[in-house]
């Protein structure tokens, strides 16, 4: 190696360290340059879009299980029984959001809009228990009782229902066998002017 | 150590009748608590300093939680490491894996005798200062070789060897950087090299300005001393990201918060010989400490030797977090080929200038003029 | 007559560098062999982070597998999210709107210039000083803010789908996003001349593991490693895809400006000029998106014709290839991912011959490989 290239190498070494410690010593000094945030005191809040845990309004949700199809990790569970309007009523809704991704495929998924990411993503926990989140607070023994009693009564009242129609029915051939011949002699001579109307009816459209 | 016995005894005549040798002994133990507390204290707090330095480089915030500013971080860390479990591998050679801490933190350490820290504030002021310093850090090498090969790992053992190369390589360069303040005050004793910087001439006094070859001399032994003490550039033995801290890689606990104190008094002691030898040591600017009343002119020295020291450590932890690392053939190239022939080019040129301007500097010659 | 080294018995080092280690940039272990610090040979062991994601691709549908592609390459989601889109999307005959197209060149190029961030970042890192590290890491929040107003996630986006992109551009993420590249070309040079041409670092990468152009092809290098070789390979401009052909940049390549062509400071400058590139081509995308629709009529039940495809896209750490089978059902027959960091290793042990233990870790970080890449 020449002396040239050796006086070159140190004078490179030199100007170069110099110049990054220059850099270094702009950060160092200057305090404005600090980006990071004392959390928790100072808590960054998350954008609107952000996917944050799960949340369902179970007063809209309608049990429609698009969430639970599309789910890539089977985190969702749903329970539903038909209720007296055949529509469902939900009787238990779990997110278990330790397995969730938070890729958002479920809330695309919702038809109604009722499962929706929230902002909220501090959850940590010594339990796993604790990251299964339930929705439905009702007891679902509970729920489903009451929705059987539902389903019962309207069943009832529809046996019901049905019962007095057929005894009105019923009611409606005795009387009516008794009132036909009554009803035929009116309806003879009733049938007959009935056909006679009809030539004087003609007789106008044939005129015009 | 024995004038300051003397001095003891005549101020405190009650101790009269105790035999000398006790007092000598009791002021040497005395000294040698007061130079530990030193160097711990230093240890906790340049740490501290390190991360707090190292967070404002890195555009955040340093430590901050313990205490205010996170100024008790540092003994937060001591009494987490005091109590964490002490490991020693199954198979590592225990007598020398215990060992190795306490070498290196002795020949850190030791090297606190012969700092001159102000006017008459020496533990020891021996005739052969520089020479007992260069001597005595050489130990580290022997503690650091010791806990590569006991812990019974490779990585610790690669990082021992580029330890023990690098440490031994750069003695050298060492060595010659510091011997031209030694030719120009005549002796080997820190304090004399230190008196021989002062008078009226102020900061042009100091060894940095007496001749051009003893200003790249201070840039020369800042740079060599800086692998003397594993620092970044230097810090191969120690690599984080690639031997996983190296050498020290089986420490836990107190074990390991001996080779980091003694990686700081490394620091300490390279700066304070720097300080002593090219930058005026404890001479305080166009003033004569030692003309002040005793008590006075020792503090005076002392905070003036300790703002330049803790100066020069703040240099070193700035190239730290500023330059990446060098290869360990790199390194020993840098050593050899660029190192020693360069300082040994200095000390040819002081050599020569002192021969030929009869000792004198350009600042003395400048003087001279008026 | 012996020489005193042959006469000397030494022995080979068997190392470990394990799963664990602070450099492999994942959970990558590398047996070494060493005479002293000189590697005799370098095997690396893959397969702590394998997952089975291609078996997974066999049983959720074509739209279920878009946030796995997430994590193939996290740094780099963007990418992937859009090259499995690409991919069904030619399989089906499926043509996404124009702005959509638009939108996917902006986010992957924004991801491109954050995946690069990170390889500068903990390569230096690697390399000893730390300190840029943080600088790209900030760097990268900015980045991650924009994508989090985007599509809600700051690393696992899920946000292309087979059609289109699922949301539209927020209010103000142009505007912002002109606000980063102004705030970031600058940067760059700040970079340089902090760390990049600083003459340690050169000497740390300069004529270190040089792979000339005909062996890079030979082993099937792509992306950056490639470039780094000399070879002008980019697929953005030789197999053009989506709104490339329409947007005006250079292909970056390796000069051998300090050493060998082909060495690792090769490799490392051009993934530096490519994020250089990047903003070059956001700048331009961003000036041109048309309004329009953001997601094409696909339907719910998505069962595309039995086909085949292999589609490839330039991700920032080489080529991301989806080879997709389909069978006329809604779930995928097979499909296999083609990874660059995984070709990437095959040339890893032949590299590292002759090196230093050192040299290795520079090595890994200058072909910049991410181990969920590799594993799958």
């Amino acid at each position: 190696m020449g002396l040239k290239e050796y006086i070159n190498d140190i004078f490179e070494a030199v100007v170069t360290t110099a110049k990054g410690m220059r850099i270094t010593a702009r950060y160092g000094v200057d305090a404005s340059e600090e980006v990071t945030q004392q959390y928790p005191e100072v808590r960054r809040e998350p954008d609107d879009r952000f996917r944050g845990f799960l949340h369902n309004d179970i007063a809209k949700c309608t049990s429609c299980s698009m969430c639970v199809k599309v789910c890539p990790m089977d985190c969702i569970s749903l329970e539903a029984v038909r209720g007296a309007d055949k529509k469902f009523v939900l009787v238990s809704y779990e997110i278990n959001i330790g397995r969730c991704m938070y890729c958002g495929l479920c809330v695309e998924a919702c038809p109604t809009d009722s499962l929706v990411h929230t902002r909220g993503y501090e959850k940590a926990s010594v339990d796993r228990g604790e990251l299964i989140l339930h929705f439905v607070h009702e007891d679902p023994a509970g729920i489903r009782a009451r929705v059987a009693k539902q389903v019962a009564e309207a069943a009832a009242k529809a046996a019901e229902a049905a019962k007095a129609a057929e005894a009105a029915k019923a009611a409606a051939s005795l009387a009516a066998p008794a009132a036909t011949p009554a009803a035929a002699s009116p309806a003879a001579p009733a049938a007959t002017p009935a056909a006679a109307n009809p030539p004087a009816k003609d007789d106008p459209e044939k005129k015009g | 150590m024995e004038a300051l016995a003397r001095s003891l005894v005549q101020a405190v005549p009650a101790i009269a009748g105790v035999p000398f040798w006790t007092v000598t002994l009791l002021v040497m133990v005395v000294t040698a608590a007061v130079l530990l507390v030193f160097a711990l204290t230093f240890g906790g707090v340049g740490s501290y300093v390190l991360r707090k330095v190292a967070g404002d480089i890195q555009v955040r915030i340093g430590p901050n939680r313990v205490g205010p500013y996170g100024i008790l971080q540092f003994l937060a860390d001591g009494v987490k490491l005091i109590l964490k479990e002490d490991i020693i591998p199954a198979k590592a050679d225990r007598f020398l894996f215990v060992l190795a801490p306490y070498l290196v933190f002795i020949g850190s350490f030791a090297a606190f005798v012969v700092v001159p820290f102000g006017v008459g504030l020496i533990a020891a002021d021996l005739n052969i200062g520089v020479y007992y310093v260069m001597a005595i850090t050489s130990l580290v090498v022997v503690g650091i070789l010791m806990a590569g090969w006991a812990s019974n790992n490779k990585w610790a053992l690669l990082g021992g060897m580029r330890a023990a190369a690098q440490i031994v390589s750069y003695e050298i360069p060492v060595g010659m950087a510091i011997l031209p303040a030694v030719l120009i005050a005549g002796s080997l004793s820190l304090q004399d090299i230190v008196r021989s910087q002062g008078g009226l001439l102020g900061v042009f006094g100091w060894n940095l300005f007496h001749n051009p070859f003893t200003f790249f001399s201070f840039f020369l032994y800042f740079t060599a001393a800086q692998a003397e003490t594993n620092q970044t550039p230097f810090d191969l033995p120690e690599a984080e990201s690639e031997l996983v801290s190296g050498y020290n890689v089986e420490y836990s606990g107190i074990r390991y918060a001996f080779f980091f104190l003694a990686e700081f008094g490394d620091m300490f002691i390279v700066a304070a010989l720097a300080t002593a030898c090219f930058l005026g040591g404890w001479h305080v600017p166009f003033f004569r400490a030692d003309a002040l009343p005793a008590l006075w002119g020792n503090l005076l020295s002392l905070g003036v030797f300790l703002v330049k020291a803790f100066g020069l450590v703040l240099v070193m932890m700035w190239v730290r977090w500023t330059l990446p690392r060098l290869r360990v053939d790199q390194l020993m190239r840098m050593a050899w080929k660029y190192l020693v022939p360069l300082t040994f080019a200095n000390l040819l040129g002081v050599s020569l200038w002192l021969l030929v301007f009869k000792g004198k500097g350009i600042p003395q010659m400048i003087a001279s003029i008026f | 007559m012996t020489t005193p080294a042959e006469a000397l018995h030494t022995q080979e080092m068997l190392i470990n560098m394990g799963p664990q280690h602070p450099s492999t940039h994942g959970v990558l272990r590398v047996l070494l062999r060493t005479d002293g610090e000189v590697v005799v040979n370098a095997r690396p062991d893959m397969g702590y982070l394998h997952r089975g994601l291609e078996k997974i691709g066999e049983r959720v549908t074509y739209a279920q597998f878009m946030p796995f592609t997430d994590r193939l390459d996290y740094l780099a989601a963007m990418n992937c999210n859009c090259a499995w889109a690409w991919a069904v999307e030619k399989l089906a005959g499926i043509e996404a709107p124009e702005r959509a197209e638009y939108i996917r060149v902006i986010v992957c190029e924004l991801n491109r210039i954050s995946s690069h961030l990170i390889a500068f970042g903990s390569f230096t890192a690697d390399m000893g000083a730390f300190t840029p590290f943080l600088y790209s890491i900030r760097e990268r929040e900015r980045v991650n803010d924009l994508f989090e107003m985007t599509c809600g996630n700051r690393l696992t986006y899920n946000y292309a789908r087979v059609g289109g992109v699922s949301a539209d551009l927020p209010r103000g993420f142009l505007e912002k996003t002109k606000e980063f590249l102004d705030y970031f070309e600058p940067k760059i040079d700040e970079y340089n001349k902090l760390i990049s041409y600083n003459k340690i670092f050169v000497h740390r990468l300069a004529n270190v593991a040089v792979i000339t152009g005909e062996e890079a092809v030979a082993y099937g290098l792509t992306g950056p490693n490639l470039r780094g070789s000399g070879v002008a390979f980019d697929l953005r401009k030789d197999e053009p895809y989506s709104v490339y052909p329409k947007l005006d940049f250079q292909v970056c390549v390796g000069s051998g400006e300090r050493g060998t062509l082909g060495d690792c400071f090769d490799r490392y400058m051009v993934r530096i000029n490519e994020m250089r590139e990047s903003v070059k081509i956001l700048r331009q995308a961003i000036a041109r998106i048309p309004e329009g629709p953001v997601l094409a009529k696909v339907p719910r039940v998505f069962k595309p014709a039995a086909a085949e495809v292999y589609v490839r896209t330039e991700c920032p750490r080489g080529e991301t290839g989806f080879y997709v089978i389909s069978d006329g059902t809604v779930l995928p027959n097979r499909l296999k991912i083609r990874a660059g960091s995984f070709v990437t290793m095959n040339i890893f042990e032949k590299v590292t011959r002759g090196l230093m233990i050192a040299d290795i870790v520079a090595v890994i970080g200058s072909f910049d490989i991410i181990l969920p890449e590799i594993d799958r």
